[in-house]
């Protein structure tokens, strides 16, 4: 089965075309890493998965279902059910701060009624000592470094139990020496088969931690294939030229 | 008249200056909310409708709108006999409610556009409902963003409540007025003062502590 299936997605702001026939097939257990220049599309593409933007053409499905049809939408009820397969991880953590850590696991799953109050409980205890945090359940979130917020968010998305996770520069509003607890917590994921997408700078860690690179620029996939055809075989100069200055 | 005599007066000025503070933010506050979602709501009309309520209420004094509801609306061509409210005190307080729930309306708005945007997405995302977001995650940080600005404009009702003098009733300035010509000595107003500032004084702790209870 294909977890995410992309066709022929559109999408403008105004007269700026920000994807352009976007194609893309994410298999179980992929971990893709999405890279480019800034404005290149990635973000805009993440977000449409889950549908924080709506496209205007082509295909999303999500598990063989679609999440939208040339550009039209099923009823939010439907949309909701199609997304309790992902969790999302914002560059910002969006946290809820007027939660401590343990509400802001616990909130979702109990409104969803997802399992009773005392499993939750477990869970999140679980969950939390997954990311090593478990110390800080009952924390507020300004109390708690970068990294450890992102942990926690990272641990809020998993009590849905998704089979996708996705990444929006998850390291990119981290000081540098907090980036490494943020990279390994998706590594660990990655060992556990966690399918995901993870838009990110860190070439290094996608190069290690990714079976695939997804390349973006000017709203086009430029590449698609493994970390080596990609980042160090490519023929394609807009790619080498990227990779020579990042590196 | 001796000062034993006026204190207790003045007390039950202070009262009925009390009563129409609470009554008003009882009744403001929720009012408010409810303008404010109708203002942020998709339809053009209510948005419209609404902001043009505020744009009359925040820009004619209070004084007048108290007078309007207490001796104007009976003068209302065809339905004015409807629209007699022969208590003063409820004239006022519908006056004070009205106007101040204008205020919160905009104070709520300010707060609402406060809270990130992030807050909506990781919500969402999350599989929170529309209205589930607006409760459990978007009112919280709004209420606790808006509660310095909260704060100010209840010091400044319980300053603001001494209008209702203007259509007779005995509040606290209105006590304290009678017992300056009576007593022909301005300690009253002295007195008036320190009741008032003890007043304020009081909510601005209760709002200190609100402050502290909510931080985040």
């Amino acid at each position: 089965m294909e977890m995410i299936k992309v066709e022929n997605l559109k999408k403008s702001y105004g007269s700026l075309e920000v994807l352009r026939d976007i194609n893309l097939s994410v298999e179980k257990g992929d971990v893709i890493a999405i890279l480019g220049s800034s404005g290149s599309g990635k973000s805009t593409l993440l977000r449409s998965l889950i549908d924080l933007e709506k496209v205007d053409g082509g295909n999303i499905y999500i598990e063989d279902i679609p999440l939208c049809k040339d550009g039209v939408y099923p009823s939010k009820k439907e949309k909701r059910r199609i997304l309790s397969r992902m969790g999302m991880v914002f560059q910002h953590f969006n946290l809820f701060p007027h939660m401590n850590v343990r509400e802001n696991l616990m909130l979702a799953p109990k409104l969803a009624k997802q399992a009773d109050k005392a499993e939750l409980e477990k869970m999140a205890e679980a969950t939390l000592k997954k990311v090593g945090l478990l110390d800080k359940i009952d924390a507020m979130p300004n109390k708690l470094s970068g990294g450890q917020k992102q942990r926690v968010a990272i641990a809020r998305a998993l009590m849905r139990k998704p089979d996708i996770m996705l990444f929006d520069e998850p390291t990119s509003a981290l000081d540098p020496e907090l980036t490494g607890e943020v990279l390994n917590v998706i590594r660990d994921l990655s060992r556990e088969h966690m399918t995901m997408l993870i838009v990110t700078h860190e070439i290094g860690f996608a190069k290690e931690a990714a079976n695939k690179i997804l390349f973006m620029d000017g709203g086009y996939v430029l590449g698609f294939g493994t970390p080596e055809e990609i980042i160090e075989n490519t023929e394609n100069e807009r790619m080498k030229n990227f990779f020579a200055k990042i590196m | 008249m001796t000062l034993s005599q006026w204190i207790p007066q003045m007390g039950e000025g202070c009262l009925l200056t009390l009563k129409l503070f609470f009554v008003t933010i009882v009744f403001s506050m929720p009012l408010g909310l409810c303008l404010t979602f109708l203002y942020t709501s998709k339809s053009a009309v209510l948005n419209k409708i609404v902001g043009f309520y505020i744009l009359i209420m925040r820009g004619t004094p209070l004084l007048l709108q108290i007078f309007f509801v207490y001796f104007g609306l009976p003068y209302t061509p065809f339905i004015g006999k409807y629209l007699t409210i022969s208590d003063r005190f409820t004239a006022g307080a519908i006056a004070f409610i009205l106007n101040y729930a204008a205020y919160f309306a905009e104070i709520f708005r300010g707060g609402l556009l406060s809270v990130d945007v992030g807050q909506y997405e990781a919500a969402k995302v999350l599989g929170l409902t529309e209205s589930q977001t607006r409760f459990k995650i978007i009112l919280p940080q709004m209420f606790r963003i808006a509660l310095p600005v909260v704060s100010n404009e209840a010091i400044i009702l319980i300053k603001d409540t001494a209008l209702i003098t203007a259509i007779g009733l005995s509040d606290l300035l209105k006590v304290t007025k009678t017992i300056v010509n009576k007593t022909t000595n301005i300690s009253a107003f002295v007195v008036a003062a320190f009741f008032y500032l003890i007043m304020s004084y009081v909510l601005t702790l209760v709002f200190k502590a609100l402050e502290k209870k909510f931080s985040f």
